[in-house]
């Protein structure tokens, strides 16, 4: 279990396929400028499975942890 | 007369440049068939209006607020659009400059936010960017004033026609490209009174799944597109499109793009947020935020100016009013009504206008600073609990102004249920109208302590509506699993005159409710007051307003109300939250503010008080919210039981303290 908020400044990822996302959620993923392949730096997350700050192209956006996992591949 | 449609993504500074090019302004309610604001402005030194737009990002809506640009488009028949980006984030706002190009409608792309820009590795080439897209496009600064001359010079040349490229036309994969022909063609043979253009786009838009160009394909029997739907899904066609979009701008970026020798890397945003969004202080500094507001708006600032302005209404200005009425021989009973009904009830109310300007003035900087997105961010684990997202946070506060807009507000939540119960519980947050009250009785009461004790009677609020919400998630099986994603915009130093503008928009409301509704209220509330069922009476406790007070006081009573006068006041709450203290000023038969507060000394309690001002927090919305609630759920039903259950939870709570607390006070 994740305790503790980070602040990961270098913690690069690319974006997997969104096939667990509904289609709500990816079109709205998409309109922020995120895609699968899109490069993304985790800015914050907040601890016990909190929100995540994420950096694409220069602008910074909140999301879920639910769905920053399904992003990064995750279960 | 010539129309400019300004659209843009959310952050782009879309309103800061509408302001800037536009000299006359108001807000206009009613839009095709929903109540939604739209802002019209004259562009400057011309005939021409400029409709300033919901901020969105695609013209595909996934929210109520978004479907209004789209209908728009379809709609309004804008000669122009002024389309406005913000240039540190040009690929994204990119997707939306397509699907407006595709139009047909002459386009002027301004790169705004040019200092965002400069902080990045990389410049853009504008004649490159213009050539690729086929439309002019301009560097503007709006925050700075920068290349706003240019850009209001090139709207005037662009609505000149001749000046104008056609369409924007992408090489689409041969499938689709192959459908939007043959589409076209049908869909010109049945309906030749289509432009050619507008046609083209409609059905890429079709085609991309756009839900609000279906409904209105289905409305207007485009059969040549309806009948199609499947074959469009199947095939994928709004991946194809979607991706076909993305190449084009990419490559449009990647030829346009220079490196920045001067970039100014700027990291006041980390710095800022560092603290802001800290998982441990964010609420903290949330909750110290909103402390600092209220100790602007009550202690420091607000509530000094409005002793001033109390003390020179109900002094000179009454005197003044009196002694020419005198001088004219005005008759006894209109001296009454003009002096003792109009001058002291309106005028009571009026005198709150410095509260509640600081109050929005502080709100204003706050939503120009870029912080409203970080207490989205940072109340989103609170909004989780009840089935809500943090997003639903912003209409919220956006009701401590005005509950209709906090209502109005809600249109930006995708998800329908999530709506309704933001819209339910909307009410209970304190707005503007209720304060004047709330400074009489603070001031009466709890002198030493006035911000604090306004600042929970606001924090009450919020919890109420966070308890409604979580029995209304269970109520309406919401999941807990509400999608919450929001942008966090760069922070700026907000700037005075769009403070100004903001504080004005959002109080001048309360200005023009004093001549209105306040006053239709003063007038009534004062007749009701001198007349009885037989005609006028001198002694007011043989009156209309006392007769109906007396007949329901005993049910106000178990929350410590003894005075009729004050039932009367409540009643005519409903019309308006202001109208209770004009009312309680014309009842009572007193000139102004300072009387009222030595009257409540002798007809309250320190507890019965803040009773009362629990009642007035959560009771029965006013009309204006009502009719809001009615046309944005689409029900009288919930219009119906909003003011029900408000009156049995403001009743119920009221009763509660009052009747616990007077065991231990």
């Amino acid at each position: 279990m994740q305790l503790f908020s980070q602040d990961i400044m270098v913690h690069q990822l690319t974006t997997h396929s969104f096939q667990q996302l509904d289609p709500l959620t990816v079109r709205r993923l998409e309109r922020l400028g995120i895609r699968p392949g899109s490069q993304l730096t985790v800015i914050r997350q907040y601890p016990f499975h909190g929100p995540v700050i994420l950096q694409v192209d220069q602008q910074q956006i909140a999301l879920r942890y639910p769905v920053f996992q399904a992003l990064i591949g995750g279960a | 007369m010539a129309t400019i449609a300004l659209l843009g993504n959310p952050n782009t500074g879309k309103t800061t440049l509408f302001n800037e090019l536009t000299d006359k302004y108001a807000y206009v309610g009613n839009w095709t068939g929903v109540t939604v604001e739209k802002k019209m402005g004259q562009l400057t030194d011309s005939e021409t209006m400029v409709v300033d737009l919901p901020g969105i990002y695609s013209l595909n809506p996934l929210t109520k607020d978004e479907a209004v640009a789209t209908d728009y488009l379809l709609t309004g028949h804008p000669d122009l659009i002024l389309n406005v980006t913000n240039a540190g984030q040009l690929k994204r706002n990119l997707l939306l400059t397509i699907e407006l190009l595709e139009s047909g409608i002459p386009v002027v792309l301004a790169l705004n936010m040019l200092d965002d820009l400069q902080q990045s590795p990389f410049l853009f080439d504008l004649p490159t960017l213009a050539e690729w897209l086929h439309c002019q496009v301009k560097g503007t600064n709006a925050r700075s004033k920068q290349g706003i001359a240019a850009l209001h010079a090139n709207l005037l040349q662009s609505l000149d026609h001749s000046a104008v490229s056609p369409a924007l036309t992408l090489p689409y994969p041969e499938p689709v490209a192959h459908a939007i022909d043959a589409t076209t063609q049908a869909l010109q043979a049945t309906h030749p009174e289509l432009p050619r253009d507008f046609t083209r786009w409609l059905i890429i838009q079709y085609m991309a799944q756009n839900q609000t160009i279906r409904d209105y394909a289905q409305r207007q029997q485009l059969t040549a597109l309806t009948h199609q739907t499947a074959a469009f899904d199947q095939q994928n066609f709004e991946d194809h499109i979607f991706q076909t979009r993305l190449t084009f701008i990419e490559q449009t970026l990647q030829a346009a793009r220079r490196p920045n020798p001067a970039m100014q890397p700027n990291q006041l945003t980390q710095r800022i947020d560092r603290w802001v969004t800290h998982p441990l202080l964010g609420i903290p500094i949330f909750i110290g935020i909103f402390w600092l507001m209220f100790k602007l708006s009550f202690d420091w600032i607000g509530t000094p100016a409005s002793n001033l302005l109390n003390a020179w209404l109900s002094g000179p200005v009454t005197a003044t009013a009196n002694h020419l009425l005198s001088s004219w021989g005005t008759l006894p009973f209109l001296q009454s009504l003009l002096v003792n009904g109009i001058l002291d009830g309106v005028g009571g109310v009026l005198t709150f206008v410095p509260q509640i300007f600081v109050l929005f003035a502080c709100i204003s900087a706050l939503e120009d600073s870029g912080y409203m997105a970080r207490a989205a961010l940072v109340t989103d684990r609170l909004m989780q609990m009840i089935g809500l997202n943090g997003k639903s946070f912003i209409p919220l506060i956006i009701g401590f102004g005005c509950n209709v807009t906090g209502v109005m507000a809600t249109r930006t939540i995708e998800q329908p249920k999530e709506r309704l119960v933001t819209i339910l519980i909307s009410p209970f947050m304190s707005c503007s109208a209720r304060l004047p009250i709330y400074s009489l009785f603070v001031a009466a009461f709890f002198s030493r302590h006035q911000a604090v004790i306004v600042l929970s009677l606001y924090f009450l609020g919020i919890v109420v509506a966070l308890v409604m919400a979580k029995i209304y998630q269970l109520a309406f099986r919401l999941k807990r699993s509400s999608t919450f994603m929001i942008e966090l915009p760069k922070y700026h130093v907000p700037r005075l005159d769009i403070i100004l503008q903001g504080t004005w928009d959002k109080g001048k409301g309360f200005v023009k409710k004093a001549g209105t509704v306040i006053f239709a209220g003063t007038v009534l509330i004062w007749l009701l007051s001198n007349l009885s069922w037989h005609g006028p009476v001198t002694d007011i406790d043989q009156s209309l307003a006392a007769t109906l007070g007396k007949l329901l006081l005993p049910l106000f009573i178990p929350l410590g109300v003894r005075s009729w006068e004050v039932v009367s006041a409540l009643l005519t709450g409903v019309m308006a939250k202001e109208i209770i203290t004009a009312s309680m000023i014309v009842l009572f038969h007193l000139t102004g503010r300072t009387a009222l507060v030595a009257t409540f000394s002798g007809l309250f309690t320190p507890l019965s008080a803040y009773c009362l001002l629990v009642f007035i927090l959560l009771y029965i919305p006013c009309f204006s919210t009502l009719a809001t609630i009615k046309a944005e759920t689409g029900s009288t039903k919930w219009m119906v039981y909003s003011a029900g259950s408000s009156f049995v939870i403001a009743y119920g709570l009221a009763v509660l303290i009052y009747q616990v607390g007077s065991l231990f006070l």
